[in-house]
């Protein structure tokens, strides 16, 4: 009798044979949709919301996915949880060995961008890569920075960022914002722009939800919101009457 | 399976986020454009991310294809660059880093850079010197080169006006008596620039114009191009 | 063989292709259109929008193409996908429903339009690749219907289509009211056009937009022209003398009136 097998989401696609090369990549099981990074006068702001998708199933409703890495840098990924949480551990040993120096010093959001494209570019290389894609960003030496990395160790910087399908439906709403403005946005605008964007998604991306963070560099250092609710519109629907016939 | 942005059964390492390069050698002058675009399919990833690096005071490196691989191996030859000038006390001519880079290059032989690279800067006679590469390091000196998205457009082009092809007013062997000067070749690459923006999807946002002089070192202009 | 008098279609030619594709020959490459196309309901009618790039795999074909097509005089079509289906599907329901005016004396209805398209698309089962977005006014009033490939309806009061259509979306998505004014719309359908036109590369050039209200149609064509060529530096005018004559040869026209003898063709071969 054959003995019942389940299949997941992250089940490897072969049995490894010996003396076979070495196959890698799983598909990632939990995972992010997108986040979004945008500059402005007093420093940066980040989005993202709350949801770790299970393959289709909306899983956890409560994943955080903006994380403060030293005193003024922030972290949003998008993608596998566990490969971001093995990043996260890198990045932690990172910062505390750097503070066993005791030196009043620490790594700058540059360093640290640079450190994250050095381990996704070397995993690319392995052809084992980290399922992610991330926005990294902060202040250093009074100057705002911002970076995309992902799984490719494809990297460049914007006055704003998105990963996932936050780069077809949230861009072109934070370049026309920042365009509008000559790249001088108040907190306010940022924000609305921000916020609409996550509307957007909500609306349009189906592993997306109502429930975000916001996170915040300046020049005061790190802040990120409690996870908050956001509203929506669907008044429109009620006059829709059927697919046209 | 979990539907996810990048999946398939074999996943591939290599993308790539387009752009062009330019680069025309004078008698006694380099000039160098790239364009700025970081794409990848229809999105463009940012309108400002520079594939054109400058080394020493004489040497600038045109890249195109795959940009983590043009960052990564940048980066590479800095590292070569800076440690020849310590141990040697000079700085590295271009002859040098045009054979280094293909070396560099081979090495990668079974896993290549997937990069097209230029190297251009005034060689020790003083003269403008374009060194072109497949992603291997097969290296040739050439008089201009265009690689990248819009090479098909460009190269023609060149090859008509700078290498006078196929010309029934200038013998074969008068060709390389017709060299252009400075501003004739800014002002082919800002048009050639600025046709590729029109026709080619990848081309676009912005260009970065070096100019190299013995004299001068080198020199960086920065045009707008097409958005769209 | 499907016997001759069987009825309906057969998509044998089309089983062969993907054979002969998968054993490697090569298949005919068509004209896909990165698109942005977009349409809108406001308050006295319907707009469609639409860029005007044609691209061929990475080359801009066309810098200035007409996405939105005529259907009748109170209706319209813009178009995505592969530009020839787009093209006759949109001439051929054109003109049947200009029949169908001739012989019903009536103004075609939008409905009879889409479920026009929606038949002739679902009887090719999705090899015609037409993306469509039907804008039209009739006796009951505005209407948007969007017909996909394989021949599905959709009727929503704002839509949008092509590779640029999640660019457009998340500008209808924050923008778009019920009942707006013209001008207002007209922005509006720009401004998502545009979208598409800055952050999809498939889409470029001009904007277009269609106006339908109850008595009036005004096709605005490049509406907006955000991508003019710039100026050259240099003239590439080659100098005399610089293509080389290999042989020349004037023939003249035979006129009713003059004899085959009187046309003397002129040869002359050049010196290289």
């Amino acid at each position: 009798m054959d003995p019942i097998t389940y299949k997941l989401p992250h089940t490897p696609q072969g049995i490894q044979k010996p003396g076979e090369p070495v196959k890698h990549i799983s598909s990632p099981a939990v995972t992010g949709s997108s986040v979004l990074g945008i500059k402005y006068k007093d420093g940066l702001m980040f989005a993202a919301d709350c949801l770790g998708s299970y393959g289709s199933m909306l899983k956890f409703k409560n994943q955080h996915r903006l994380h403060a890495i030293g005193k003024s840098t922030v972290l949003a990924f998008s993608g596998d949880v566990s490969d971001f949480q093995y990043m996260q551990e890198t990045l932690d040993e990172l910062m505390n060995s750097e503070r066993n120096w005791e030196d009043d010093q620490s790594l700058g959001t540059k360093s640290i961008y640079s450190y994250i494209h050095a381990i996704m570019y070397q995993r690319r290389s392995k052809v084992d890569p980290l399922w992610n894609s991330y926005v990294v960003g902060g202040i250093e030496k009074g100057k705002p920075f911002m970076g995309y990395v992902d799984l490719y160790g494809t990297t460049y910087e914007a006055d704003s960022l998105a990963t996932g399908f936050g780069k077809h439906l949230a861009q072109p709403l934070m370049r026309k914002a920042l365009e509008d403005k000559e790249g001088d946005l108040t907190e306010e605008e940022a924000r609305d722009v921000l916020l609409r964007s996550l509307r957007v998604l909500f609306y349009r991306d189906t592993r997306s939800l109502n429930l975000y963070q916001i996170a915040k560099v300046t020049g005061e250092g790190v802040t990120i919101s409690d996870p908050t609710h956001l509203d929506s519109e669907w008044e429109f629907g009620r006059n829709i009457r059927g697919y046209g016939f | 399976m979990v539907p996810t942005e990048h999946h398939g059964d074999q996943w591939e390492p290599y993308v790539d986020n387009g752009g062009s390069t330019l680069a025309i050698a004078g008698e006694d002058f380099v000039v160098i454009g790239s364009d700025t675009r970081s794409s990848d399919g229809y999105n463009i990833n940012t309108r400002y991310d520079p594939k054109a690096f400058k080394f020493t005071n004489n040497t600038v490196l045109a890249t195109t294809g795959y940009r983590a691989d043009c960052k990564s191996m940048a980066k590479s030859v800095q590292a070569q660059i800076t440690k020849y000038a310590h141990d040697h006390g000079k700085e590295m001519s271009v002859e040098a880093m045009a054979q280094m880079l293909s070396i560099m290059m081979y090495q990668k032989r079974f896993f290549s850079y997937y990069v097209f690279p230029i190297v251009a800067g005034i060689d020790k006679e003083g003269k403008g010197a374009v060194y072109s590469y497949d992603p291997v390091g097969n290296m040739e000196r050439v008089g201009f080169r265009a690689f990248g998205s819009s090479s098909a457009l460009l190269q023609p082009f060149i090859d008509d006006q700078l290498g006078f092809k196929n010309r029934a007013d200038i013998k074969p062997e008068e060709r390389e008596l017709h060299l252009p000067d400075l501003q004739q070749a800014k002002n082919i690459i800002t048009d050639v620039f600025n046709g590729a923006a029109e026709r080619d999807i990848y081309t676009g946002d912005g260009l970065q114009l070096f100019t190299i002089t013995k004299e001068g070192g080198i020199e960086l202009e920065e045009l707008p191009l097409k958005r769209d | 063989m499907v016997p001759a008098n069987r009825r309906g279609f057969h998509f044998d030619n089309c089983k062969r292709n993907e054979l002969l594709e998968s054993k490697g020959s090569i298949t005919a490459k068509f004209t896909k259109t990165g698109t942005t196309i977009v349409g809108l309901i406001y308050k006295d009618g319907v707009i469609l929008g639409a860029d005007t790039r044609a691209t061929e795999g990475p080359i801009v074909a066309d810098k200035n193409c007409e996405k939105l097509h005529r259907l009748t005089e109170n209706m319209y079509c813009a178009g995505a996908g592969t530009a020839a289906d787009t093209e006759y599907t949109t001439n051929m329901i054109a003109s049947k429903l200009e029949l169908h005016r001739l012989n019903t004396n009536r103004q075609p209805r939008v409905v009879t339009a889409a479920s026009m398209l929606s038949q002739h698309l679902f009887q090719y089962q999705g090899h015609i690749g037409a993306n469509l977005i039907l804008g039209g006014y009739d006796i009951n009033g505005p209407q948007l219907i969007s017909v996909m490939p394989h021949g599905s309806t959709d009727k929503l009061p704002y839509m949008t289509l092509g590779s640029g259509m999640l660019a457009a979306m998340a500008v209808f998505e924050t923008k778009w009211k019920p009942n707006m004014e013209r001008d207002d719309a007209i922005a509006l359908v720009t401004e998502a056009v545009s979208a598409g036109i800055f952050n999809d590369l498939g889409s470029g050039s001009n904007v277009d937009v269609v106006v339908i209200t109850k008595d009036r149609t005004d096709y605005l064509r490049n509406h907006s022209k955000p991508n003019q060529r710039v100026p050259k530096q240099t003239s590439y005018k080659y100098p005399p003398g610089s293509v080389s004559v290999i042989r020349k040869e004037v023939r003249y026209h035979s006129n009713a009136n003059q004899s085959p003898a009187a046309v003397v063709p002129e040869v002359v071969m050049s010196e290289s």
